[in-house]
């Protein structure tokens, strides 16, 4: 019996000894073999830990300034709450996209997009998610008799109307249960989602204290559209298309403060007033005309521009889809 | 017993060391990754273990991803970072309504794109204020060249002639310019796209084309009359055809905005540019990639160019606009026409 757990140690040994002497070797041709995994798997770890290093030099920068700069607290500014109607189209999540991607630029400001929908649908959802903005998804149908149909001329009824009271009426009901809800300190600004906005609009129209207005471009058949100023006073507004209204300007030509919109609590669009009186229907519960406030250097520089997207010509698609070959509806 | 003994003695020693082994595999590539610059791992011989370390990459992804939007939204443009390729982005336009606002929308996107250089070319006679006030305010990396396309090449009245391509003078001057500023020989890497003034593009393209090595390529929306046309790609992730309705037969039926071209094949391949005479309608871009691509050299970007589930998403949206199409001759830009580069170093002019 002695020799034979004498042999079992000894094999136990020398499988040890094999066993280690293996696993060194194994390690040895580890260290000096290249290996052959993907190409971009290496470098790419190795950008990771060098972008790693370099945003903690950042943040360490933003750290130090903002330490310098802590002694000057300044006041916040105030939000800018941008009210954005939008309905189901080919084009909607290129027309979201491009403003999320303007919007991301400013800060302090509050994206509001109401649907013309019954419910949500994913992909303003994702789309709100993925943009990384503060935001507030709503939503409300037109009823059937106000909306559009095929064929309509885009002119025939009022869009948005629904919509922009929604989002009205959030602001002034169910934004109070939200932190932050009892500042009152904001400016509202109805934004479609085919036009175009610069930067600087969003800076101008921050200081507006009841109704703010300026230059919009590209509208009503006109270069532009604008206010008249004298004595840094509107008095009277140069458009092509019925100046007679009592506020002749587009959605996108004016803001409203946070305050008025909260004081006068009944004051929304009128989804029956004839066409191109929607925002008279708004502003004429709210402000004279004496009491607007003009920006963008006294009405003479244009920061926004009411284009418009043509819609995307499908004939081949439809084509296709006559055939059951249509493009795949699950890729937005 | 002896022989329980033993077995027992066996296991216990046999056990630390699969232990030790098992540890030091996933430790032994950790520390590699961090620290190793020029080996390489495999890391697909232990299939768990490369399961774990893919995602643990992508975590670190991710979250850098992320970090990095939150940190960055209102320091505009992003600031320059060494490691990143910087993406040339060349953009054709000419005065119209509405070019002071497409300007300013892209512009407003393009601000968020890290090392991007905006090479912005006028179909004019001189570069003009707006424009260059345009481009001064919005703080970005810019190039501001010009050159006219020749009246008499214009086709006059018939502005829908496919034959005849819109803007390609402008694109064969950046192009030039790319080969004049930047040598063959330099480290820095980049990565050349087209990017038309009316179209949408979505942040993750520029993600996706950061990493193009010769020519990628991905799907566009709205052109060609179908909601999208894409390359068709096959299992091993190789282009093999186009998904288009408008003459797929094409060499490379993709739209100006489908592909992104690496700046050292543009710089090796001097010369390689658009043809301007005897395009057909939807070759332009032909003319340019066979130039310096086969088909097999061609990388799908988007997740293979698929859809994939729900998150199947198109990167380049294109409003279609009516085209203005202009005839030019061969290398007229470099022989006949006045043609004058202002760039932030250099001056020169051609007769």
């Amino acid at each position: 019996m002695a020799t034979r757990m004498k042999l079992k140690l000894k094999t136990v040994f020398v499988l040890y000894f094999m066993v280690s002497l293996m696993g060194l070797i194994y390690a040895l041709m580890q260290l000096g073999q290249r290996c052959d995994c993907t190409e971009h798997n290496m470098p790419k770890d190795r950008t990771i830990s060098r972008l790693r290093g370099e945003l903690h030099r950042f943040q360490e920068q933003l750290r130090k300034s903002e330490a310098t700069k802590q002694p000057q607290k300044q006041p916040a500014k105030p939000t800018i709450f941008v009210i954005t109607p939008t309905y189901a189209r080919l084009v909607q999540k290129a027309e979201l996209t491009r403003l999320s991607q303007t919007f991301l630029n400013v800060p302090q400001l509050h994206w509001i997009v109401v649907e013309d929908s019954p419910h949500k649908t994913p992909l303003v959802t994702d789309l709100l998610v993925k943009s990384g903005l503060t935001h507030t998804h709503l939503h409300m149908p037109t009823a059937k008799d106000r909306k559009l149909q095929e064929g309509d001329p885009s002119w025939l009824k009022p869009r948005g109307v629904e919509q922009r009271n929604e989002g009205l009426r959030w602001l002034r009901e169910d934004r109070r249960a939200q932190p932050g809800g009892d500042n009152q300190q904001g400016v509202v600004y109805f934004a479609d989602d085919d036009n175009t906005y610069s930067l600087q609009i969003f800076e101008e129209m921050r200081s507006t204290e009841r109704v703010s207005v300026w230059p919009v471009g590209l509208v009503g058949g006109m270069k532009y559209e604008r206010p008249v100023v004298e004595g840094g006073k509107v008095v009277r507004f140069h458009t092509g298309w019925r100046p007679s209204r009592p506020f002749p300007m587009d959605m996108a030509g004016f803001a409203v403060s946070l305050k008025l919109i909260l004081a006068n609590q009944e004051a929304c669009f009128d989804g029956d007033a004839p066409m191109g009186f929607l925002e008279s229907s708004l502003l004429q519960g709210l402000v004279t005309m004496d009491e607007l406030e003009p920006k963008a250097d006294n009405c003479s520089k244009v920061l926004v521009w009411h284009t418009r997207t043509e819609k995307p010509k499908m004939k081949r698609e439809e084509a296709l889809q006559a055939q059951g070959l249509g493009s795949d509806r699950a890729v937005e | 017993m002896p022989k329980r003994r033993d077995i027992v003695a066996i296991i216990l020693i046999v056990l630390p060391w699969t232990l030790l082994i098992t540890v030091w595999h996933q430790s032994a590539i950790t520390p590699l990754l961090s620290t190793r610059k020029d080996d390489r791992r495999d890391g697909r011989s232990n299939s768990q273990n490369a399961f774990a370390l893919k995602d643990s990459c992508s975590l670190q992804n991710r979250d850098i991803v992320e970090v990095v939007r939150t940190e960055y939204v209102y320091s505009r443009p992003p600031p320059w970072s060494d490691v990143l390729p910087s993406i040339h982005v060349i953009t054709p336009t000419y005065s119209r309504p509405v070019q002071k606002a497409e300007l300013t929308r892209l512009a407003n996107t393009l601000l968020h794109v890290p090392n991007l250089h905006w090479i912005l070319v006028e179909d004019s006679q001189r570069t003009t204020t707006s424009v260059v006030r345009l481009l001064q305010e919005t703080g970005l990396n810019y190039t501001h060249l010009n050159v006219e396309t020749p009246r008499n090449y214009k086709v006059r009245g018939d502005t829908r002639d496919p034959r005849i391509p819109r803007g390609t003078i402008q694109r064969n001057l950046a192009l030039r310019w790319l080969r004049e500023t930047f040598s063959i020989n330099s480290s820095q890497s980049g990565i050349v796209y087209f990017a038309d003034d009316d179209n949408t593009y979505s942040l993750e393209l520029f993600d996706e084309m950061r990493s193009t090595k010769k020519v990628s390529v991905w799907p566009v929306a709205f052109v060609g009359g179908l909601r999208y046309e894409s390359p068709k790609v096959n299992k091993l992730g190789k282009v093999y055809g186009w998904k288009t309705v408008f003459d797929p037969r094409r060499p490379f039926a993709i739209d100006m905005a489908g592909f992104a071209v690496n700046l050292r094949l543009i710089l090796s391949k001097p010369q390689a540019y658009f043809k301007l005479r005897g395009v057909k309608g939807g070759y332009q871009e032909s003319s340019l990639l066979k130039e310096l691509v086969t088909l097999s050299d061609l990388e799908p970007k988007a997740a293979n160019c698929t859809k994939v589930g729900k998150q199947g998403t198109l990167h380049v949206l294109r409003p279609p606009e009516s085209l203005e199409i202009f005839g030019c001759h061969d290398n007229l830009f470099l022989k006949s026409i006045n043609c004058r580069l202002t760039a932030n170093s250099l001056r020169f002019e051609l007769i």
